[in-house]
């Protein structure tokens, strides 16, 4: 048995962990080697010193202390607690502002504005349930033949290009 | 009134039962802290602020352990974290304790008949306070308060042959460290 393995051996024994034949083993190593009888006894002296020893008692009124403490503390719970779930809560949150936000952007029913590419001004005027006519009946109750077919073509053109023209 | 019953009853916030547990458990907490620490009023500080941890953790504690387990575990755990606090700010280096080794040595020669078990215990905690603090623990808890290779696997949730690895490790380097002492011991007057 080499001398390394040896000084585990030593240690088991000491803690009772080894088997009689294990024992028997360590015990023929122990005899042949001075070296590792040094050190069973030095293991020993350190073990035994170590469990006897001796401590001193807590101080006095120990419960009494400490139920102070423990009333301070409860005081102070309900903060320590808002601290702990608290910054535990701030991811949740934004997660559920986020999901709200885009539930709302998919869920909800696109606005007049967004109708406007795809209809043009008189069918925007007509969605509105108003004449579109409305704009042109001033002139075409003009008597100015020319003037009538010049303003007819200029609101046309305005109504397609999407400027709604002030007429008086 | 069985342990179990005044847990539950703790956990209900019945005061009386948790002061039952209390003078159960506050020699082992405090000795623990002690032994790891050496100093009195901060292991009596140290033992309060872990009954206030335990407090305050029993409702999580769910009865998979032993509850001296679970209350050494955070004995152990707020001490480690207050050593290594404590360790930022001033640290017995291992020169400490060749010197105080050596001082002891020095000593033997003249009254070598005059040394106490008491200056050996005394060398003996100041060599372990030099270890690394694993180990420091591990010795605690096996040499020092007697707990079983298992509860000490429960207590700092390793498994058992980490335990066998770890304590073999602690004992060789206190023997290393305090082995001029050891030597001058052996030394025929």
């Amino acid at each position: 048995m080499k001398c390394k393995k040896a000084e585990r051996m030593i240690l088991r024994s000491l803690d009772g962990l080894l088997s009689n034949e294990e024992m028997t083993l360590l015990e023929g190593h122990i005899r042949s080697c001075p070296a590792c009888q040094t050190k069973k006894e030095e293991y020993q002296g350190i073990l035994d010193a170590l469990k006897e020893e001796e401590f001193p008692e807590p101080k006095p009124y120990f419960w009494e202390r400490l139920q102070f403490k423990l009333n301070e503390r409860k005081r102070y719970e309900p903060l320590s607690l808002w601290k702990q779930w608290g910054l535990r809560a701030i991811p949740i949150s934004f997660l559920i502002v986020v999901l709200l936000a885009t539930a709302i952007l998919l869920f909800m029913p696109p606005k007049e504005e967004e109708l406007a590419p795809s209809l043009s001004q008189s069918g925007i005027l007509l969605f509105q349930n108003t004449n579109p006519l409305q704009e042109t009946q001033p002139i075409l109750e003009q008597e100015g033949a020319e003037n009538k077919s010049m303003m007819l073509i200029f609101t046309s053109l305005a109504e397609k290009n999407g400027i709604r023209r002030q007429f008086p | 009134m069985e342990e179990k019953d005044l847990i539950q009853q703790s956990k209900d916030g019945r005061e009386e039962a948790f002061v039952a547990l209390v003078r159960r458990y506050k020699t082992k907490v405090f000795n623990l802290a002690f032994s790891l620490t050496g100093d009195r009023d901060t292991a009596d500080d140290l033992a309060q602020e872990a009954f206030i941890k335990a407090y305050f953790g029993l409702p999580k504690f769910q009865f998979r352990s032993e509850f001296g387990t679970w209350l050494y575990r955070i004995t152990v755990n707020h001490v480690k974290d207050y050593l290594r606090k404590k360790s930022r700010l001033s640290e017995i280096s291992m020169e400490r304790v060749k010197e105080i080794s050596s001082s002891q040595e020095d000593e033997t020669e003249k009254r070598e008949k005059m040394l106490t078990e008491e200056q050996k215990r005394r060398l003996l905690r100041q060599a372990i306070r030099t270890l690394p603090e694993k180990h420091q623990v591990i010795l605690s808890l096996r040499d020092v308060q007697g707990l079983s290779y298992e509860e000490v696997a429960k207590v700092l949730k390793i498994p058992p042959g980490t335990v066998d690895s770890r304590l073999f490790r602690a004992r060789k380097m206190l023997r290393e460290k305090i082995s001029a002492f050891l030597k001058s011991e052996r030394r025929p007057s």
